[in-house]
């Protein structure tokens, strides 16, 4: 039973990484061309003076991330503390979990700069992205990237999403399958509520594994903006300005955000709240 | 004269899925006395000890069937609060299971979780943990670690206190699955003197492997077998005269 999932489980994920990659697709196109085409094209799409407001939506998806791993962390607790084993919604969600958690995040970051930089050129014409107009003096001044009500906006939004809700919702579930069985039983048998075993017992013991699955997730997502904002530096701009001390910035935290979440980790094994002889 | 009995289970018939666990039990259990389980492993004892708090119907595909009155009320009609029953029948399992706080905020839990917020006072609370912990005999070694993680005791200290942390409920029964199988000699024997002592005031149930252990603390005793009860009697009547050929077998030790 366990063997027909992993392979089911690994299966789904090779078909991920195939349609991930033909996702992938458009980015080369654009590649392919930004190189071909003349410079003036090329900056009708995406000249230096998008990164400001380029940088605004990103910190828009962070915010977004943020609210993604709560919901994550919700959905996990709905899914391990109140859905039985057995109920065929909890597997749906946990195979569909384990399938998108085994993803690279690099997997994600071309799927959202395809999206990102093909779609946004030609979905202008659909009226979902504004063309960057030159000011009268000559120096350039541009609107948004994209507007935030367009498809384009919910795609890549849901990009990120879909790769910062598994990893929580596998890491808080983890969390919460870890507290031994002897102290709920022990809470219950005192007459405790559901809730009250949850918010006096369970919570206080798993809080810190819960932060740092929430911190590894959002690292992921700091990592994928880091390498979207990689790739514009170095493909679409000739004089990168403070796009690099951003790339720094957003990879630097990824990687504070990861080794903070291992020290978590870390700290928690060490200090480890469920005694040997009652970790079932 | 309904008081007299603190348990009346009738017809009552339980199911793990498909696999029928209890087996028309029909049981009445005095008040205020220690009565022992005793039987084969899988026989259902513990099974119709967690009947008792329902605590077993956490466990899921758990079907009940039947009738158990607990203090003159039947624990399976829809108006009973589950909160309530299980602070009235108090329970204690086989491998302590101190919660992993300190010892004070132990044995406060339970009045915790049944009180509204900040409603015990700093000095109620220190009367109730000394009251709790000096009648298990534990206020002595504890009185200067109440502070400390209550999983960082000794065994048999963690038993005592899984003990004592019912107490100021209030409990009137107090249930115990295999209490002592995890201790060694000198703890059981300060278990049994602490259920010794307080038998007068609660009534326990007790189940236990330890045929010896069932001779020693209790007054009647319960011989189960394949989740039907075979045999209920005064403890010293069912070892030494026992009337059914499977409690003779058992209590003779000729399997098991």
């Amino acid at each position: 039973m366990i063997c027909a999932e992993r392979i089911q489980t690994f299966v789904l994920q090779r078909i991920t990484f195939i349609l991930l990659g033909i996702a992938g697709i458009p980015v080369w196109n654009v590649l392919q061309k930004a190189d071909a085409a003349d410079t003036e094209a090329a900056s009708a799409v995406t000249p230096l003076n998008t990164l400001a407001p380029l940088l605004d939506d990103l910190y828009i998806l962070l915010l977004i991330s943020l609210f993604a791993i709560l919901l994550g962390i919700v959905c996990a607790f709905y899914l391990q503390e109140w859905l039985p084993q057995t109920n065929w919604t909890r597997r749906f969600i946990e195979s569909v979990v384990a399938v998108f958690d085994g993803i690279p995040s690099i997997c994600y970051g071309i799927l959202a700069t395809g999206i990102f930089f093909s779609y946004a050129g030609t979905l202008k014409t659909l009226g979902g992205v504004h063309v960057p107009q030159r000011t009268e003096d000559g120096s350039a001044l541009v609107p948004l990237v994209f507007e935030h009500d367009t498809v384009v906006f919910y795609i890549v939004v849901l990009t990120f999403i879909l790769m910062v809700m598994p990893v929580t919702i596998k890491t808080t579930q983890a969390a919460l399958g870890s507290v031994a069985t002897p102290i709920r039983e022990a809470a219950y048998a005192l007459g405790a509520s559901h809730w009250q075993v949850l918010r006096r017992q369970v919570i206080p013991l798993v809080f810190t594994r819960i932060l740092a699955g929430g911190c590894r997730a959002m690292s992921g997502a700091l990592a994928t903006v880091a390498l979207i904002i990689g790739i514009y530096t170095w493909q679409y701009t000739t004089d990168p300005g403070n796009m690099p001390n951003r790339f720094v910035l957003f990879l630097g935290s990824a990687l504070f955000l990861s080794i903070f979440s291992s020290i978590l980790i870390k700290l928690y094994a060490s200090a480890s709240a469920n005694p040997t002889h009652l970790t079932r | 004269m309904p008081m007299n009995y603190s348990i009346e289970a009738e017809n009552l018939n339980l199911w793990y899925g498909d696999f029928q666990a209890l087996i028309d039990v029909n049981v009445k259990i005095p008040h205020g006395q220690i009565t022992s389980l005793i039987g084969p492993s899988g026989c259902g004892k513990s099974t119709l000890l967690r009947c008792f708090n329902r605590v077993n119907e956490r466990y899921g595909n758990v079907t009940t069937e039947g009738k158990i009155e607990v203090l003159g009320k039947n624990i399976y009609d829809t108006d009973i609060s589950l909160p309530e029953l299980r602070k009235a029948v108090g329970m204690v399992f086989q491998r302590p299971n101190p919660l992993p706080i300190s010892v004070y905020e132990n044995v406060l839990f339970g009045l915790r979780i049944h009180s509204p917020m900040r409603s015990i006072t700093r000095a109620e609370a220190d009367e109730i943990v000394e009251e709790a912990l000096t009648s298990v005999f534990l206020w002595t070694d504890l009185k200067d670690k109440l502070k400390t993680r209550a999983t960082s005791l000794q065994l048999e200290q963690q038993q005592k206190l899984c003990i004592a942390r019912l107490l100021p409920l209030k409990p009137k029964i107090i249930l115990m699955d295999e209490p002592c199988s995890a201790l060694d000699a000198k703890g059981t024997r300060a278990v049994e003197e602490l259920m010794e002592v307080l038998a007068g005031t609660y009534t326990f149930i007790i189940v236990t492997h330890n045929m010896a252990q069932a001779r020693r603390v209790s007054k009647e005793c319960i011989f189960m077998f394949l989740g039907e009860l075979i045999e209920h009697r005064e403890t010293q009547a069912l070892f030494t005269d026992p009337k059914h050929e499977k409690t003779s077998d058992y209590v003779h030790m000729r399997y098991g």
